[in-house]
């Protein structure tokens, strides 16, 4: 009986494994690719049989990319703009969210329909009047401009999420922090938030996804090479005659290494529930 | 810190808390004490509490406290609200009210046409075959995406394997969402060119005879970029419904095996159900953002042979910065966001109903 | 019933209970109690709590103290230049160019901002709406019309009379309503690209020079093998500058014209003829395959890598196929004109150009940059980095004398004469795309030539 189960076990654990390389191969295979390319020289990444690893090994691409101050100057501004985006969108979703989840107002469903819907206007109609608003409001080419763009951008999703997340946590929850004395605010940040974390995570990394990939308002709103992001940098390696292959593939694997550390150290925020035991009915 | 703050912000020395309401017969078994601070204690010392109704009575609090709780929602989403206003308002309502003239921008002198340009773009073929495109992008990415989020997200959270090849698989697979749309364009583009690496593997192992124009035929197009664009969005529902599974709690789950629940009934009858929410908040958000997605179709097949994958985003661009007719954009832009206001409408009716 | 809670001091509550009639002092818990690990919880709130302020406080920070300080600015003029040049010349070069123009013009800085080629257009629609468009901006011809329209551009004749500019030495100007708009800098001619050894290998004894002999030869090169094919046609509707130099061009080449009176003519003889003739060509299968979404830069990457014998291109790519594929021979040639043609064949170009913006505060100045771009020695030291052909008639690049491909391309675009009706038509590339979606139609044997042709132009005229 005993060794049955333990080998249904192992055949799952088979079927999970599989299912997970099957996945990965899918996830991962173009970004492999990518990796592959960016060690070619120019010449060979069209070259037809492919060639996996090239004769020619090079470190062209990132060497291009680490001795110009001016790319270097990319990398930091996307640091400043994602990460103070992701911050304070964070900052100002989780109130709302709060807001959404535990209240009934008038207004409520209405807000809720603009917020959701303003998602679907597509930014390049919506560019050029934006554009003339960050020009009157003297936001045009600063870091301050760029941050609350992309909040506006990002707010409406974070929202949304957050608020499914806060629904998905009984309310026994926040009425534990109200016998206790506490009102809203200590509801939120006292209960609420620490055990919302995977969510509050997830929506960060989201957050900062979006603010790093960002391209069409980034070039919009800069003017000058020293405000500029790294999709504009990556866009610049497009000329008209000309097409940097593999400094293009460089600077995404080397733009994609943020992301891929935040992720890592938020790590355990996935594992484990946070919930589980907080309330007993 | 919190708790002296809360003390700041309540007014004397000593001031109501709150009000418990007691059961009337007093048995223990009749109330449904939760186990914590003031109630257990109360409990210990024989007085039934029920903790429920707590919140709601104002008897006895002053008008003050009652607007301030009133206006309670409205202070925590007031810098939403300053935000979008002030940054989106006006913008958009510029583009709705540019889609009632005859052209703006690149004409000095627009003239008031009222809805002329909504009967137009009704009547443009070249509208509707874009409607059509953009609607099966949208239904099929959204469909696979939310079927692969959550098989994934299912195998990740998985007690079968260890901590360390969960955390390896995790970050293979929010791999496609670490990249901007031009390059995962160039990316795919390179991968499916006819002399690419896909069709070099599918005629090494005698799959195909001749390259497949994977981008180029009109047959494949469509079906070649609603793939690139599953491959470039499903890590979003991948991460939301992995941290919405770490919040269903264990005992859930115990109490299916115990009931003997196999594990599929459990996915079924457990976890999907404590998900809904997620899932629902996630696939809104994404049938209006596939809905106006450009930039990736636009640099892979730019509207694709003849109009294969011709988007609402593609149509919408080429009406603005190539026929330089931004009214009619506009108008494009603005029945599009009066569709996702229709679908955010009963999305957040269905909330409500469901609340 | 009801009980009541009064706050007596931080740690300490009293609660009246009516059942049992009396008063209870507890003692307050300071956080929820977690079944758990009330201690671990406790700790893990702390140091989330912390972690969160740290963050926060930084992010204030960044937010304030961020933001870009504008130098200070002198009695100097200081004008902007957007383009998309700086990044494709040798680095330095372009900036370079810049420096002499401004130790020519003492109190007159020049500050070059570059952006990427393929959101250059909509960059300068939004920067000429919003009214932040740089005093000089590059411009490509097929833009000049609707930005001209849209009031965008100073007119450049009105500068050139008031600073009594030698307009002569001009190659040549565009412009719209008897006002130019824009000067081509540099011009990029594409003659027609041959591979040696794949003609070589083909049986082709010489290069094609008329249109029987280079469908010949590019269905003997696709017959070499499964992968080589005899010309590359890239027709993607993003960038559809392949009907101007690949589609078009071969109008051209035969002395043909697709406009009647700048109006569109789309449904005459030699266009048609051009039109059944690359048809005959995708028929045979000597086209490169992808031709409905291929771009310019594929185009040059099968070539570079032996892949297709034959196309026609840019001159400026000579130096990329050299640097990626040292190894590989090829030759310039003029592109094939119809059996029994004897007359001039025109040779497409794109420029870049160079334009004023109406909102810029200094015109006067703006100009005496256009001036100096195009003045004979910059000119030179212009076309020569760029290995572009030269916008002033006087000017000869230094390649020239010293390549005998460029040579040769020189020798093509003086015999012959710059052929691009595109440049200066109102919305120019959406004309290029009408035309594209009906030639892929007709391309897949959908509908004959002559519907695609009478859609095409029923649309184009509805354009103009």
């Amino acid at each position: 009986m005993a060794a049955q189960t333990k080998q249904k076990r192992l055949i799952s654990k088979i079927a999970v494994l599989i299912g997970l390389c099957l996945g990965a191969i899918f996830a991962g295979f173009p970004v492999f690719w990518m990796f592959l390319n960016s060690f070619k020289p120019n010449s060979e990444i069209f070259a037809f049989p492919p060639k996996i690893i090239s004769d020619n090994f090079t470190l062209a691409g990132y060497h291009e990319i680490f001795s110009n101050p001016e790319k270097i100057r990319f990398f930091t501004n996307s640091y400043v703009v994602s990460i103070s985006v992701t911050l304070l969108t964070l900052l100002v979703a989780i109130q709302a969210a709060y807001a959404f989840s535990r209240f009934d107002f008038p207004g409520k469903s209405t807000f809720n329909i603009v917020i959701l819907s303003l998602q679907a206007v597509p930014p390049i109609t919506l560019m050029i009047p934006y554009f003339g608003l960050m020009v009157t409001l003297k936001l045009y080419n600063t870091y301050q401009g760029l941050i609350l763009t992309y909040m506006v951008f990002t707010l409406p999703y974070a929202i949304i999420m957050m608020t499914g997340y806060f629904n998905t946590l009984p309310r026994e929850l926040d009425e534990a922090v109200k016998l206790d004395g506490g009102g809203a605010l200590a509801t939120l940040w006292r209960i609420l938030v620490p055990v919302s974390i995977p969510g509050i995570v997830s929506v960060g990394i989201y957050t900062f996804m979006i603010s790093w990939n960002e391209y069409l308002f980034a070039l919009t709103l800069t003017r000058t090479q020293e405000m500029r992001t790294v999709p504009i940098g990556i866009q610049l390696l497009m000329g008209q005659h000309s097409y940097e292959w593999n400094e293009m593939m460089a600077m995404s694997i080397l733009g994609s290494l943020p992301v891929l550390v935040l992720f890592l150290f938020f790590q355990r925020y996935f594992m484990g529930g946070l919930t589980s035991g907080a309330v007993k009915a | 810190m919190l708790h002296r703050l809360l003390g700041k912000l309540s007014s004397k020395k000593s001031k109501k808390v709150g009000v418990l309401r007691c059961e009337a017969g007093g048995s223990h078994s009749a109330a449904q004490p939760i186990l914590l601070g003031i109630s257990e204690k109360l409990m210990r010392r024989g007085c039934p509490v029920s903790a429920s109704s707590l919140l709601r009575d104002r008897r006895g609090t002053s008008s003050l406290t009652i607007l301030k709780k009133n206006l309670e929602p409205y202070a925590f989403i007031s810098p939403t609200i300053l935000l979008l206003v002030v940054l989106m308002v006006v913008p958009v309502g510029l583009v709705i009210k540019y889609s009632f003239y005859d052209n703006v921008i690149v004409n000095q002198f627009p003239k008031f046409v009222g809805l002329d340009n909504y009967f137009a773009i009704v009547k443009d073929e070249a509208f509707r075959i874009a409607l059509v495109n953009t609607s099966m992008l949208t239904v099929g990415s959204v469909l696979a995406h939310l079927l692969i989020g959550l098989s994934f997200a299912t195998l990740l959270n998985s007690g079968l394997i260890s901590n360390f090849s969960k955390a390896l698989f995790r970050m293979i697979y929010i791999l496609p969402w670490l990249f901007t749309v031009a390059i995962i364009a160039i990316l795919w583009r390179m991968i499916l060119n006819p002399n690419g690496v896909i069709n070099y593997i599918l005629t090494t192992v005698h799959l195909t005879g001749s390259p497949i124009e994977w981008l180029s035929n009109e047959k494949t197009a469509l079906l070649s970029v609603i793939f690139i664009n599953i491959w470039a969005g499903y890590p979003f529902y991948m991460t939301s419904i992995l941290a919405g599974l770490q919040g269903i709690p264990r005992d859930l789950y115990e109490a299916a095996t115990v009931d003997g629940a196999s594990a599929f009934q459990q996915f079924i009858n457990v976890t999907l159900p404590q998900l809904r929410p997620i899932i629902i908040s996630m696939t809104m958000l994404d049938l209006i953002w596939t809905s106006q997605q450009f930039a990736l179709i636009w640099m892979t097949t730019g509207g694709g042979p003849m109009t294969a994958t011709e988007m609402l985003g593609t149509y919408t661009y080429k009406l603005a910065f190539s026929q330089y007719q931004f009214s009619q954009a506009a108008t494009s832009a603005v029945v599009l966001f009066v569709l996702s206001m229709l679908l955010a409408f009963f999305y957040v009716r269905n909330q409500k109903a469901r609340d | 019933m009801q009980l009541e809670l009064k706050m007596i001091d931080s740690t300490h509550t009293w609660v009246y209970c009516p059942f049992k009639r009396a008063r209870f002092r507890i003692k307050r818990r300071k956080t929820a109690r977690n079944t758990n690990a009330p201690g671990g919880k406790m700790k893990k709130n702390a140091s989330i709590r912390t972690r969160l302020t740290a963050l926060l406080s930084v992010a204030a920070v960044l937010v304030v103290s961020a933001g870009v300080s504008t130098p200070a600015r002198a009695a100097d003029v200081t004008l902007e230049f957007s383009q998309w040049w700086e990044p494709e010349l040798p680095a330095g070069s372009f900036r370079g160019l810049m420096d002499e123009f401004e130790a020519a013009n003492p109190g007159i800085k020049v500050k070059l901002l570059s952006g990427p080629y393929s959101s250059t257009k909509e960059q300068i629609v939004a920067g000429a709406a919003s009214k932040t468009m740089s005093d000089v901006v590059g411009l490509d011809g097929a833009w000049v019309s609707d930005f001209a329209k849209q009031g965008a551009l100073a007119s450049l004749t009105k500068l050139m009379t008031t600073s009594n500019y030698d307009q002569a030495q001009l190659a040549s100007q565009i412009k719209i309503g008897g006002q130019a708009y824009m000067i081509p800098v540099v011009n990029f001619v594409y003659p027609l690209f041959t591979n040696d050894a794949l003609l070589a290998k083909a049986g082709v004894k010489s290069v094609p020079s008329t249109r029987s002999e280079f469908a010949t030869a590019a269905k003997a090169i696709s017959k070499i093998d499964k992968t080589t094919k005899g010309w590359a046609l890239p027709l993607s509707q993003e960038a559809p500058n392949g009907i101007q130099n690949d589609v078009m061009s071969l109008v051209w080449a035969s002395g043909g014209s697709m406009l009647a009176g700048g109006k569109p003519s789309l449904t005459n003889a030699k266009v048609k003829n051009t039109m059944t003739y690359i048809k005959g060509l995708w028929d045979a299968g000597a086209i490169t395959p992808g031709a409905f979404t291929m771009k310019e830069q594929d185009k040059v990457e099968e070539f570079t890598n032996g892949r297709v014998g034959m196309m026609i291109d840019s001159l400026s790519h000579i130096g990329l196929i050299r640097e990626n594929n040292p190894s590989l021979k090829f030759t310039i040639s003029p592109l094939p004109a119809e059996d029994g043609y004897k007359g001039k064949r025109g040779i497409p170009y794109a420029s870049w150009g160079i334009g004023v913006s109406s909102n810029s505060k200094h015109q006067a100045e703006a100009f005496k940059l256009v001036a100096f771009l195009m003045s004979q020695k910059t000119n030179s030291k212009l076309s020569s980095i760029a290995h572009a052909f030269p916008g002033n008639t006087k000017s000869v690049p230094d390649y020239v004398n010293g390549d005998p491909l460029y040579k040769a391309a020189f020798a093509i675009y003086t015999k012959g004469y710059p052929a691009n009706e595109f440049t200066g038509l109102p919305v120019a590339e959406e004309l290029m795309r009408l035309f594209d979606v009906q030639f892929q139609k007709y391309l897949s044997g959908k509908i004959s030539v002559t519907a695609a042709l009478n859609a095409a132009q029923a649309a184009w005229k509805a354009k103009f």
